[in-house]
């Protein structure tokens, strides 16, 4: 498609312009961010004079120092995997309930089926915020009594409730996807000896793998982002909330704040820039025959 | 190797009937076309057989075997789809054992057999590329190649030849008519294009609209078509139809008279017919230039072929094309005789369509 010409050449530096104009706020931030992070002190207003450059505050950040004068130590490695356990593990469960809850609205002609399609749309348009008070009130509910295993349950709990938002939307995607791939693959795999489980696993979901992968990304930086369910469920700190609870406590020094805050969001950046044409694809529901 | 008997089968989509009482029975190692324009609900016939469409009603036998409630694992059918269906995901040898993987065949058998069929297709030099990296022939060979390695007892082929250019595809249906014989096994094959059922078929189901209209050998459907639309539906220049009244031994056909054929006389007596419609084949027929005894009309056009001619003519309005010999020169208006072959004219009931001698089946 890129080889169509559908509109002329000549306005083409508008649209570029206009795109600028808009992301510039969002550029500016973010480099002022980043350029921070590398500074003893924070580089606002635009004021250049005031960056010294510096990797102390990546290295604080990686010995786990909250202020740079010794007082609060945090240890950002453990808080960045505790993110990653609940990106990953909200992102995990989405895909794979998603791959099989869409094979089978895609593929199934099951009684309620069409409801519950129209269900999962209204289920996606609720706020997840509109529910945390029934979440939490489930959460006291089913909260273990054993002290050990406290901490692991409010991860377990934490990732089932983020993944439960994601889903309706994610089911919806992956349906899309299998209902791009013909029929006669599956009914050649079902001839030659397949169950429907085998098929659904052997042949629709290699050729479904771009559909997989963004629903998969969208689940992770949801995990990776929230703040919300995190700080209301989860006993531990991930770099969302670490950040959130740290921007205007006096003690912190900001530019290590930015560190922090640069490296919560190096995935988003690396997965928009590396997973980009894997995304486009997602997005059009294509996949290459 | 198993004959197929399809006993009273309907399918029903929701209220849209896909095949309406189908009786049909193919004998064990015959090559069965089931020749129908688009939607007729050949296909769907064909998936029929294979068990992924579950018949509404009726019973298919497999030999003696009531196979109706069988899943299509079981059925032992190697089916060839009009899109190949080739995994994309997998090499040309994956693909191929695919089918035994799935039996759990010993890996050293796999290996065998998968060489056997490929060397068998020609597609031994293949193996280790995937399907996007084949040209279109040869994914068809591929997807053939995965259809034998079970060595099934039918083999169903979905318009295998449509995605293929033209003459690749009279290269490949030499080939698989042949293949189906050496091999000895029971094919069905769905097509639309009346050229590839002639050339390849046994014998030919003739569908439409759910419903079979003639079963036959290619000459049977050929020269004795059951209904109008079966003589329209084969050949190429399909047959030309002509509207005909009986008058005393003779046809009318709009100005022109010819006597009816010798042998339609007795029949049309007892019939008590007055109007038919008159079909012939264009070979059967020929054009003579000026006004004489036939069907009278003019040209309105023609069409050199290279060895002959296509002359349409039009009787009273209605069009007839006739294969003449390359060479002669007609002219536009100009006044033909069209000259039918006695014995290849069909004589077909106006009302119902229905070819006179079959007129009380």
């Amino acid at each position: 498609m890129k080889d169509v010409e559908t509109r002329p050449r000549r306005y083409e530096w508008i649209v570029i312009l206009a795109i600028l104009l808009a992301s510039l706020p969002l550029i500016l931030g973010f480099s002022l961010l980043m350029l921070s992070s590398f500074s003893r002190e924070m580089v606002t207003n635009l004021d250049l004079s005031s960056f010294h450059f510096t990797l102390e505050n990546w290295i604080n950040v990686f010995q786990g120092k909250l202020a740079t004068t010794g007082g609060i130590r945090t240890n950002i490695l453990k808080i960045t995997f505790n993110t990653l356990v609940v990106a990953l593990g909200v992102s995990g469960v989405v895909t794979f309930i998603s791959a099989l809850a869409g094979y089978s609205l895609s593929r199934i002609d099951f009684r309620g089926r069409k409801h519950m399609m129209v269900l999962l749309l209204i289920l996606h348009a609720f706020p997840g915020v509109a529910l945390i008070v029934g979440v939490y009130l489930l959460y006291r509910l089913t909260f273990p009594q054993n002290p050990d295993v406290i901490r692991l349950y409010s991860f377990f709990y934490v990732i089932l409730a983020r993944a439960a938002l994601e889903i309706p939307m994610s089911v919806w995607l992956m349906k899309g996807f299998f209902d791009t791939i013909p029929w006669e693959f599956e009914w050649s795999g079902i001839i030659d000896g397949a169950s429907r489980i085998k098929v659904w696993w052997k042949i629709m979901l290699p050729l479904i793998k771009p559909g997989i992968l963004a629903v998969a990304l969208f689940a992770f930086l949801a995990g990776w982002q929230d703040i919300i369910y995190v700080r209301t469920f989860l006993i531990d700190q991930t770099l969302a909330t670490f950040i959130e609870a740290n921007i205007e406590a006096e003690y912190s020094h900001m530019p290590l704040i930015a560190a922090a805050g640069t490296l919560y969001l190096l995935p988003t950046i690396i997965f928009f820039l590396t997973a980009q044409q894997i995304l486009l694809q997602g997005y059009s529901g294509g996949i290459k025959g | 190797m198993v004959k197929i008997i399809l006993k009273e089968i309907t399918k029903k989509f929701g209220d849209f009937t896909a095949l309406n009482n189908i009786n049909l029975k193919i004998d064990d190692r015959e090559f069965m076309a089931l020749l129908g324009p688009s939607g007729s609900g050949k296909s769907t016939l064909l998936y029929t057989i294979a068990g992924i469409y579950r018949p509404t009603s009726g019973r298919i036998y497999f030999d003696d075997r009531d196979v109706t409630e069988v899943p299509p694992k079981d059925r032992n059918v190697g089916l060839v789809f009009q899109n190949w269906a080739l995994y994309p995901h997998m090499k040309v040898f994956e693909n191929i054992a695919f089918p035994l993987e799935l039996r759990k065949v010993p890996r050293q058998e796999i290996e065998k057999k998968v060489r056997e069929v490929a060397k068998m297709l020609h597609i031994e030099n293949l193996l280790d590329r995937y399907p996007w990296q084949l040209s279109g022939g040869q994914q068809q060979r591929v997807a053939i190649a995965r259809a034998l390695v079970k060595e099934p007892d039918v083999l169903l082929l979905d318009e295998p030849l449509s995605n293929l250019d033209a003459l690749l595809r009279l290269e490949v249906r030499a080939e698989l008519k042949r293949l189906q014989k050496e091999l000895g096994i029971t094919a069905v094959y769905v097509t639309h294009d009346q050229a590839e059922a002639l050339a390849m078929a046994d014998r030919i189901a003739v569908i439409k609209e759910g419903k079979i209209l003639q079963v036959g050998t290619p000459d049977e459907v050929y020269y004795r078509p059951k209904y109008r639309f079966v003589g329209g539906f084969l050949g190429n220049p399909p047959m030309n139809f002509v509207e005909a009244e009986v008058e005393n031994g003779h046809l009318k056909v709009y100005e022109s008279k010819i006597p009816v054929p010798a042998q339609y006389r007795e029949l049309i007596e007892k019939l008590g017919i007055k109007e038919v419609l008159l079909g012939f084949r264009p070979h059967d027929a020929e054009v003579i230039k000026g006004i004489g005894e036939g069907l009278i009309g003019e040209v309105y056009s023609f069409e050199p072929l290279g060895r002959e001619q296509i002359v349409t003519a039009s009787i009273g309005g209605t069009f007839v094309k006739v294969f003449a010999p390359e060479g002669e020169h007609f002219t536009f208006g100009e006044k033909v005789t069209v000259k039918i072959r006695e014995d290849r004219i069909v004589l077909f009931d106006k009302k119902t369509e229905r070819a006179l001698e079959f007129l009380e089946e």
